[in-house]
C-alpha cells in the first residue's frame, strides 16, 4: 500500500462527523478535568475509559487521545490561577504563571499557556508521524544505565530553579529525596522509613505531595496575614497575548517541543520533568533570564511547550512497540485491546487505516485545542474575581476532594496537610519548592536505575559507561556542572 | 537564616546518619554487595545534607548579601495563634472526615476556616460553604463515580 | 461530653442502620477497591465484570482504584472496613497469595478475608527475545547453569518474581536465587519492556500481559503453565514438558470481603457471580485476552487459594527468600 492509499484509508475513517466530535467531546472533557486538581489527566482518561467501549475502535481511541491532551493543558488553568497545577506536568507553570495572575496577567499568561501548548502539540504530533519509527527504535536502546546517565543530566535542572540561592535549593533537592526513599526497597522488598504502617508503605502519594506543597502553603499564608493581598489586584485583566510575544517567545517554544518529544519518547519519564528541563533551558538562553520566575511569559511558554510537547510523543513508544510511556498510554493500551487492536510493529502492518486516521486526527486535534482552551480560559474567568477570603477556603476544600479521589485514601488527605506545613515553612526560609519536586521524582528513578545496572553488571560500576547515549549525557552533565559552578562563582564575586 | 538553616541541616543529616537510616530502613542480612543495600541511599543522601548543610552555615557566617527578609505583617502575636487554629483545624478535619463523612466536614472546615481569617463577605462565605462541598460531592461521586466517605450520621444519595 | 454523645448517636443510627441492610442488601452503592492501577491485569478484569455484575447486583458499583505496596495498601484498606458488604475487594495471585507467602511484615494475613469467588484464572506464559538464541526451556535451563541469566518482574513480592524462580527450580536448577539475577522494575509493562530492550533474559507472566508482544513476532514464548496450550502462543505446555506442579502457578482474580462477613451477603454474591459470568460478552472479552472464566464457589476459592499459597510457601521457605525486614 503506498503513503497515498494509507492516508486516503485513514481519511476514510476519520473523515465523518462522528470521529471529529468525538475528538472534541475528548478535548472538552480533558480541558475541564485537567482544571480541577486531582482529577488530572489521568484519571479524566480512566473515567472516560469504559465510554469508549461500545464506540467505533478510531473515534474511542481518538476520544481518549483528546481526553489526554485536553487534559495536559487544562492543568495549567488552576496553576496560573490559584497556584495549584490541576495535573503534575504544569507544576513548572506555576513557577512564572502564578506570579504573573499576581500582577493582574492571568490572562496573557492563560492565553500564553495555550499558543504554546498548542505549538507543542502540533510539533509532537508531526514528530509522531514522521519519526515514530526511528524514536522507538532509539527508546529500546535506553536500558537502566542510559536511564541513569539521563536522570542524573536531568537533576542538574535544579540549579535552574533554584531561584536566589543555589545552596537553599540544593537543600529543597535533598529534602524531596528523602521523602522519596520512604516505601519498601525496590529490590529487597524491605521497609524504608515505614514505621510499618501499611499507608506508607507504597510511599507517599506525589499528587498529594504536589498539591500539598504548592496550593496548601497558600491557603496558611492567608492564614498567617489574611489581609496581604489587600491593595494587589487579582483580577483576570485585559491584556491578551500578543503576537509579538509569542514570536519573542517561539524559539524558547519549539525548544520546549523538542525537549517534550525526546523524553516523551522515551518510556517512564513522563511530562512534568519535560516541563522542568525546557523551562531551565529557557531561562538559561532567554535575555530577560533574571525575570524568571517572578512572572516572566517565556517561562509559561517554555513549560507548557515541554509538557504539550510530550503528549504527541508518549504516542511513539505506544504505537511503534506497544510500551506505554506513562500511566495515562497504560490505560488507552487498554482502549485498544478491547477492540481487538494489538499495538506493536505489527499495527503498522494490519491495521495501517487506523494508524493513519489517528495521525489525521492528532493533527485536527491541536485546531481543535486552540479553540476548546480558548473558550475554558474565558469560562474560568470569574475565578479570578473570587474574593481571596473565599477563594482559599474554596482552594482547600477542592484540594482535600481532588487529593481524596486521586488514590481513594484519606491518608493522602493527611499527606497533603503535613506538606503543606513543610511548604510554608520552607517558603519563610525563602527555599524554592520547585527543586524538592523535581528531586522526589527523579529520586527513586536514579536510584532504581542505578541499582538495577548493578544487578545487571553484578556490581561492577562499568556499566554506567557501557555505550555512547550514557558517554553523550555524562558528557552533558559535566558541563552542566562546570557551567553551574562557574555562574555561582562569578555571582559570588559579583555580590561579594 | 541562612546560618540557622546550615546548623538545622547538619543535626538534620547527623540524625539521619547515626539514628534514622540504622533504626528505620529494615536491610537483610544477606546483601552482597554495599551499593545494593537499601541503606546505601539513605547514608549518601544524609552526608550530602550534611555538606550542604555546611555550606550554608559557613556562608550565612560570612554574612551573605543576599540574605532574604521576609515581609513584616502588623500583628505576629495573632498571626501565631491563627496558624495554631489552623493547625487544629487540620487535624480535627483529618480526624473528623472517617467519621462524619467528607461532605460534611469539609463544610464545617470551610466555614472555620472563613471566619478564622474574618472575610468580609459572611453571607456568601455561609452559601459557599454549603454548596461547594455538595457541588463538588455530587460532581465526584455521581460524574466521576469516586466513593467519596459517607460517614455514619447522614448519607447522601 | 459531646465527643460521648457523637460516639452513641453514632452507635444508634449504626445499629439502627445493620438490621435492615441485610434484609435488602445492597440498598445503597458497593465499594469495589481494586488494589492496583489504572491498566493493569487486575483493573482491566475488575472494569471487564463491573458492567454484567451491576445488572445482576441491581444496584451501583463503584470501582475504586488504591494503588500502593504491591497491592497491600488497597487489601488493608477492606481488611479495616466494616464488614457489611458494602467494601469488596478485587484480589489477586499477587497480593493474596504470593505476597502472603513472600512477606513477613506484610500487614495482613488469608484470615483476615472471606473469598466469595475466584471468577478468572490467567495462565503463566515464560518469554525471552527472539534473538537471544534461547529457543527451548532447555537453553533456558542450561544457560542458565553455564553462564547465569537474569529475570524482570514489576516488583519485590510480584507473582513474576516466584514464577520465574518456581519455573527455574522445577527444571532442576539447583540455586536458582544465584544462578538468576532477579531485576525488579515498577510495574508490569515495565517489566515487559526491560525483556524487550535487554535488561533481563526472561520474564514469566500473565499470558494476557505477554499477547500482544508475541503477536508482533517482539518476544518469544517458551512455556505456557496450563495443561492444554494456549491459543497464539506457539510454545509447549508444562504438562506435555513433563513438569505438571507448575500448574500451580496461574494468575487469579477473585472477589473478597472483609473476614466476618455475613453469610447472607456471601450467598448473594454467589449467585450474582454466577449471572455475571455467564454474560456472553464478558466471556468473549475476557477469553480473547486469553483468560478462563471459571467461577469458583466460596469454598473451592479457599481451597485453590491455600492451595496455591502452601505451595508457594513451600518454595520461599526451601529456597529462604522470605522478606522479614
Amino acid at each position: 500500500m503506498s503513503l497515498y492509499d494509507s492516508v486516503m484509508a485513514g481519511l476514510a475513517l476519520v473523515g465523518n462527523l462522528e470521529a471529529f466530535l468525538s475528538l472534541a467531546i475528548g478535548i472538552v472533557i480533558g480541558v475541564v478535568g485537567g482544571a480541577i486538581p486531582g482529577i488530572s489527566a489521568t484519571m479524566a482518561v480512566a473515567l472516560a475509559l469504559p465510554f469508549t467501549f461500545p464506540m467505533a475502535p478510531i473515534n474511542g481511541i481518538l476520544l481518549l487521545l483528546g481526553v489526554y491532551k485536553g487534559g495536559i493543558f487544562g492543568g495549567s488553568i488552576p496553576a496560573i490561577l490559584i497556584k495549584t497545577p490541576g495535573t503534575p506536568a504544569s507544576s513548572a507553570t506555576i513557577l512564572d504563571g502564578h506570579p504573573m495572575a499576581e500582577r493582574g496577567e492571568a490572562g496573557r499568561a492563560l492565553g500564553m499557556a495555550l499558543w504554546a501548548s498548542c505549538t507543542a502539540d502540533f510539533v509532537s504530533n508531526l514528530a509522531l508521524i514522521f519519526f515514530a519509527g526511528f524514536l522507538a527504535s532509539f527508546a529500546l536502546s535506553f536500558g537502566p544505565p542510559e536511564f541513569f546517565a539521563l536522570i542524573l543530566f536531568s537533576l542538574t535542572i535544579i540549579a535552574g530553579v533554584s531561584g536566589e540561592s543555589l545552596l537553599r535549593g540544593a537543600l529543597s533537592a535533598l529534602l524531596g529525596l528523602l521523602l522519596a526513599t520512604i516505601g519498601l526497597d525496590l529490590v529487597y522488598g524491605t521497609n524504608r522509613f515505614t514505621f510499618g504502617d501499611p499507608n506508607l508503605m507504597g510511599g507517599l502519594n506525589f499528587i498529594a505531595v504536589l498539591i500539598g506543597l504548592f496550593a496548601i502553603p497558600e491557603v496558611i499564608n492567608m492564614v498567617w496575614h489574611p489581609t496581604g493581598h489587600v491593595g494587589k489586584v487579582q483580577k483576570l485583566g485585559s491584556k491578551w497575548v500578543t503576537f509579538a510575544e509569542y514570536k519573542r517567545c517561539f524559539r524558547s517554544i519549539i525548544r520546549g517541543s523538542f525537549i517534550g518529544v525526546f523524553l516523551g519518547s522515551i518510556p517512564g519519564i513522563g511530562a512534568a520533568p519535560a516541563a522542568f528541563l525546557s523551562y531551565s533551558e529557557a531561562r538559561r538562553k532567554s535575555p530577560n533570564k533574571a525575570n524568571f520566575g517572578k512572572g516572566e511569559i517565556e517561562g509559561v511558554a517554555a513549560s507548557e511547550a515541554g509538557n504539550n510537547g510530550v503528549a504527541g510523543a508518549t504516542l511513539i513508544p505506544l504505537l511503534a512497540l506497544g510500551v506505554p510511556g506513562d500511566v495515562i498510554t497504560a490505560i488507552i493500551i487498554g482502549a485498544f485491546m478491547v477492540h481487538g487492536l494489538q499495538p506493536g510493529p505489527m499495527m503498522f502492518v494490519l491495521n495501517v487505516d487506523i494508524i493513519y486516521g489517528l495521525f489525521i486526527g492528532l493533527i485536527l486535534s491541536s485546531g481543535i485545542l486552540f479553540i476548546v482552551g480558548g473558550l475554558a480560559i474565558r469560562g474560568f474567568r470569574p475565578v479570578a474575581d473570587i474574593p481571596k477570603r473565599i477563594l482559599m477556603p474554596m482552594v482547600l476544600v477542592l484540594c482535600i476532594y481532588g487529593v481524596f479521589a486521586v488514590n481513594n485514601n484519606i491518608f493522602d488527605v493527611g499527606v497533603m496537610f503535613a506538606m503543606g506545613w513543610v511548604g510554608f515553612v520552607m517558603g519563610r526560609y525563602h527555599i524554592p519548592a520547585a527543586p524538592f519536586l523535581i528531586a522526589f521524582i527523579l529520586g527513586p528513578l536514579l536510584e532504581d536505575n542505578f541499582r538495577q545496572s548493578m544487578l545487571m553488571s553484578g556490581g561492577s560500576p562499568d556499566i554506567l559507561l557501557r555505550g555512547p547515549i550514557t558517554w553523550f549525557f555524562w558528557t552533558l552533565t559535566v558541563i552542566s556542572i562546570v557551567a553551574i559552578t562557574r555562574g555561582t562563582l562569578r555571582a559570588d564575586r559579583a555580590g561579594g | 537564616m541562612q546560618l540557622r538553616l546550615g546548623i538545622g541541616a547538619i543535626l538534620a543529616a547527623i540524625f539521619l546518619v547515626t539514628y534514622a537510616t540504622p533504626n528505620w530502613v529494615s536491610t537483610p542480612s544477606n546483601v552482597r554487595n554495599i551499593v545494593l543495600s537499601p541503606l546505601f541511599w539513605p547514608y549518601i543522601l544524609g552526608g550530602l545534607t550534611g555538606l550542604i548543610g555546611l555550606g550554608l552555615a559557613l556562608s550565612g557566617w560570612r554574612g551573605d548579601p543576599g540574605e532574604p527578609v521576609n515581609d513584616p505583617i502588623p500583628d505576629p502575636g495573632a498571626g501565631a495563634a491563627r496558624l495554631v487554629g489552623f493547625a487544629a483545624l487540620m487535624a480535627v478535619t483529618f480526624w473528623a472526615m472517617p467519621h462524619l463523612g467528607m461532605v460534611w466536614t469539609s463544610m464545617l472546615a470551610f466555614l472555620a476556616l472563613a471566619f478564622l481569617v474574618k472575610t468580609r463577605h459572611p453571607a456568601a462565605a455561609v452559601i459557599c460553604a454549603v454548596a461547594v462541598p455538595l457541588i463538588l460531592y455530587a460532581f465526584f461521586a455521581h460524574v466521576a463515580s469516586v466513593a467519596i466517605p459517607q460517614g455514619e450520621l447522614v448519607r447522601l444519595p | 461530653m459531646r465527643l460521648k454523645t457523637l460516639g452513641a448517636l453514632c452507635a444508634m443510627s449504626l445499629g439502627l442502620a445493620a438490621t435492615p441492610a441485610l434484609a435488602e442488601y445492597p440498598e445503597r452503592p458497593i465499594n469495589m477497591v481494586i488494589p492496583y492501577g489504572a491498566g493493569g491485569a487486575t483493573d482491566i478484569s475488575a472494569r471487564t465484570i463491573a458492567e454484567p455484575l451491576g445488572t445482576a447486583v441491581g444496584g451501583t458499583l463503584v470501582m475504586s482504584n488504591i494503588t500502593g505496596a504491591g497491592g497491600a495498601t488497597g487489601s488493608v484498606a477492606v481488611q479495616n472496613a466494616k464488614p457489611d458488604g458494602y467494601t469488596m475487594l478485587f484480589a489477586r495471585v499477587g497480593s493474596h497469595s504470593v505476597n502472603p507467602a513472600m512477606k513477613a511484615t506484610l500487614p495482613y494475613t488469608l484470615d483476615d478475608f472471606r473469598f466469595v469467588t475466584v471468577y478468572e484464572i490467567n495462565p503463566v506464559a515464560c518469554a525471552v527475545r527472539p534473538d537471544s538464541g534461547i529457543e527451548s526451556m532447555e537453553d533456558l535451563v542450561s544457560l542458565t547453569e553455564s553462564e547465569g541469566t537474569s529475570y524482570s518482574s514489576s516488583g519485590v513480592g510480584s507473582m513474576l518474581h516466584l514464577a520465574a524462580v518456581f519455573v527455574l527450580d522445577e527444571f532442576g536448577i539447583k540455586d536458582p536465587l544465584e544462578k538468576a539475577t532477579h531485576i525488579p522494575q515498577k510495574g508490569g509493562g515495565a517489566a515487559a519492556t526491560a525483556v524487550l530492550n535487554g535488561t533481563a533474559t526472561f520474564l514469566c507472566t500473565n499470558s494476557s500481559a505477554l499477547a500482544s508482544f508475541v503477536a508482533n513476532g517482539q518476544l518469544k514464548p517458551l512455556m505456557v503453565t496450563t495443561d492444554e496450550p494456549v491459543p497464539g502462543f506457539d510454545a509447549p505446555s508444562a504438562s506435555s514438558l513433563g513438569k505438571p506442579d507448575l500448574r500451580q502457578l496461574v494468575g487469579w482474580t477473585g472477589i473478597a470481603g472483609p473476614d466476618g462477613l455475613p453469610d447472607e451477603v456471601a450467598a448473594k454474591w454467589g449467585e450474582w457471580m454466577a449471572e455475571a459470568a455467564a454474560n456472553e460478552k464478558f466471556v468473549e472479552q475476557m477469553t480473547a485476552r486469553g483468560s478462563v472464566i471459571e467461577v469458583m464457589s466460596p469454598e473451592e476459592a479457599n481451597d485453590f487459594i491455600e492451595t496455591q499459597y502452601n505451595t508457594f510457601r513451600a518454595l520461599v521457605d526451601k529456597l529462604g527468600m522470605r522478606v522479614e525486614g
